[in-house]
């Protein structure tokens, strides 16, 4: 079945028939198969088809550059979703207050967003009360604080005691910055749930929090 | 053409040969002669550089620029072992700039000016001299990595990884990769002559090799073409003609090609690499692309960038840990590999590594001046007389 679907594509290609590729491609689609199998067992048998077809000369040079094209206008019905999927959860991310250090913020943040998580960037110098501001405007249950150094890093409890004094003992503190990788102590200390250590710990630790959280109403 | 003592001449003799010990004490020899020739300190400040007595060269160029303010391989050693010795990054940003001013088409110079300013935390200072530099040569694989570590910086890894293919592209050890996994190391003396060509189809396949290595594509089309003909199911020819079709911008034809090379032979290096840059250069084939560059790991494991293209791949998918693996085992096949050194900066970046990715950007500066045999070619003009 998936042979004579890649044979109907690999015709449709070289009969320069975009309308008659995709047709193939829908039903096939039609048939239970997921956006991102549509590459592997259609559209890659079928341009194999199409190289051993130029290759012992059934289609020459120019049939072959003609089905390319082809091949190139409906590449974009086969290939897998480019952004993960929206995963409905809200993150606020921000440098604690008079730390003016961005660069691991910022990369920690284009990687989730990146993985479907939606950001809430506040930027850099973020005071305590404009991280809880920004938590009950959103109604994020995480919150992720950076502090690249010793003395802001202690200060990173003022956001903690500012979130249990307006009642918001649930939400997940994490913290990231290299006084909690060189002191993970620390980040107890200061009352935080959790370190992130970069981007892909980031990732780690978020999938983690929220698997925790599935049980609630996680936004 | 300056005068040169003859001491000076046998050190530099020496130093060229790589023969460092003695070419550091025909530099002292040279110096007893005369203290105030600026060639000796120079070339003694190269030679402490190359034993990493940063602070023994810091001493010897700036004698020599004190000596002769135009004395532009000097600002070069002077620069580099600033750079290297780490925490003088105000120094060495004025090092640069000077070299820049006294060779203004130097594309390293304003390369190194770059690396300096972003050391010392100048982020937009930094750009601006890459883009110089890029302007002088579109081609400075070197300025374009900078130029994506300082996108990962401010946008994350999504918008810096087409500016790591993009430097990969430009950079020729992709091409001599594919051409390595040939068995070709550098190009013909002369142009292939398909009429010349024995009819056989290891001289055809061969010659075709050769003449795509020498960029002339429709005499490597020709000679393929002949090759299938006999046989429409020789891998090793379709593999050949995905290259020739990825060097045209093809991407399909290359594609269907490779796929068809490798569905003959799965594990066929050549046509793994073709596919795999094929789908490493689509959105969306980032999981598609890591695939195949394990596949072609497996099957070319000794050359250090299919480890940096596998580590690429994985960095599209978030996958920093194992891409830092791949990378490391680029460094330990190839210590100077510049893209897999650039590479493993970013992968530390996103790990809140700082320290660790200035270092690695600082040694594949090393490695990129040392490949590039700079000193050599400011020491030999300036000498002919003329900054540059």
């Amino acid at each position: 079945m998936a042979t004579e679907d890649a044979l109907r594509l690999y015709q449709a290609f070289v009969g320069q028939d975009p309308a008659e590729a995709i047709r193939v491609i829908e039903s096939v689609r039609a048939s239970g198969v997921t956006q991102a199998q549509l590459f592997d067992t259609l559209y890659v048998p079928a341009m194999a088809l199409l190289g051993g077809a130029w290759a012992n000369g059934e289609v020459d040079e120019f049939a072959f550059t003609q089905a390319s094209v082809t091949a190139e206008q409906v590449g974009s019905f086969v290939v897998p979703p480019v952004g993960r999927q929206d995963t409905g959860v809200t993150v606020v991310v921000g440098v604690m207050q008079r730390d003016r250090h961005t660069v691991g913020k910022d990369i920690i943040a284009a990687a989730l967003k990146e993985s479907g998580y939606r950001v809430n960037d506040l930027g850099l110098d973020v005071r305590p009360a404009d991280f809880l501001e920004r938590i009950e405007e959103t109604g994020a249950r995480i919150v992720i604080v950076c502090a690249e150094m010793l003395a802001v890093a202690h200060s990173v409890v003022r956001v903690r005691e500012m979130l249990t004094t307006a009642g918001h003992d649930d939400i997940v503190v994490l913290v990231a910055g290299s006084p909690f990788n060189a002191e993970p102590s620390l980040a107890r200390e200061v009352g935080a749930n959790g370190i992130v250590h970069g981007a892909e710990s980031a990732l780690r630790v978020l999938g983690k929090v929220v698997a925790d959280l599935e049980g609630g109403e996680v936004r | 053409m300056t005068a040169r003592s003859s001491q000076v001449l046998m050190a530099e003799g020496l130093a060229r040969s790589e023969q460092v010990p003695a070419a550091v004490e025909a530099c002292y020899d040279a110096l007893a002669v005369n203290d105030a020739e600026p060639f000796a300190h120079c070339l003694l400040a190269h030679l402490l550089l190359e034993g990493d007595f940063y602070d023994e060269a810091i001493a010897e160029a700036t004698r020599a620029i004190e000596l002769d303010p135009d004395c532009s391989p000097a600002y070069l050693a002077l620069g580099l072992a600033y750079d290297r010795r780490g925490g003088m990054w105000d120094q060495s940003v004025l090092v640069w700039h000077e070299l820049a001013e006294v060779v203004p088409d130097l594309v390293t110079a304003h390369v190194q000016l770059g690396e300096a300013f972003a050391a010392a935390q100048f982020e937009e200072e930094a750009i601006d001299s890459w883009k110089r530099a890029l302007e002088l040569d579109p081609k400075e694989a070197r300025a374009l990595y900078n130029l994506a570590i300082a996108a990962l910086k401010r946008e994350g890894m999504a918008t810096a990884l087409p500016g790591f293919r993009k430097a990969g592209e430009l950079d020729p050890s992709q091409d001599d990769l594919f051409f390595a996994l040939l068995g070709i190391r550098s190009a013909p003396d002369r142009a292939v002559d398909p009429a010349k060509v024995r009819e056989d189809r290891d001289s055809r396949l061969g010659a075709a090799a050769l003449a795509a290595r020498a960029d002339d594509l429709f005499v490597t089309a020709e000679l393929v073409r002949m090759v299938l003909d006999e046989d429409p199911d020789d891998a090793d020819a379709l593999a050949l003609a995905a290259f020739t079709y990825l060097k045209q911008e093809a991407a399909n034809e290359a594609m269907a090609c490779a796929l068809r090379a490798v569905a003959i032979k799965p594990d066929l290096a050549t046509a793994l690499y073709t596919l795999g840059v094929v789908y490493s250069r689509r959105a969306g084939l980032s999981k598609h692309a890591a695939r195949v560059f394990i596949a072609f790991t497996k099957a070319a494991s000794q050359h250090a960038l299919a480890h940096v293209l596998l580590a690429e791949s994985l960095l599209g998918l978030q996958r920093y840990s194992q891409s830092k693996k791949a990378y490391r085992v680029a460094i330990r096949l190839d210590p100077a590999c510049v893209r897999a050194r650039f590479g493993l900066a970013a992968v530390h970046l996103t790990e809140g590594l700082h320290a660790e990715a200035d270092w690695e950007v600082r040694r594949a500066a090393y490695y990129d001046t040392r490949r590039q045999g700079l000193f050599w070619r400011l020491y030999d003009e300036y000498a002919e007389g003329g900054a540059s």
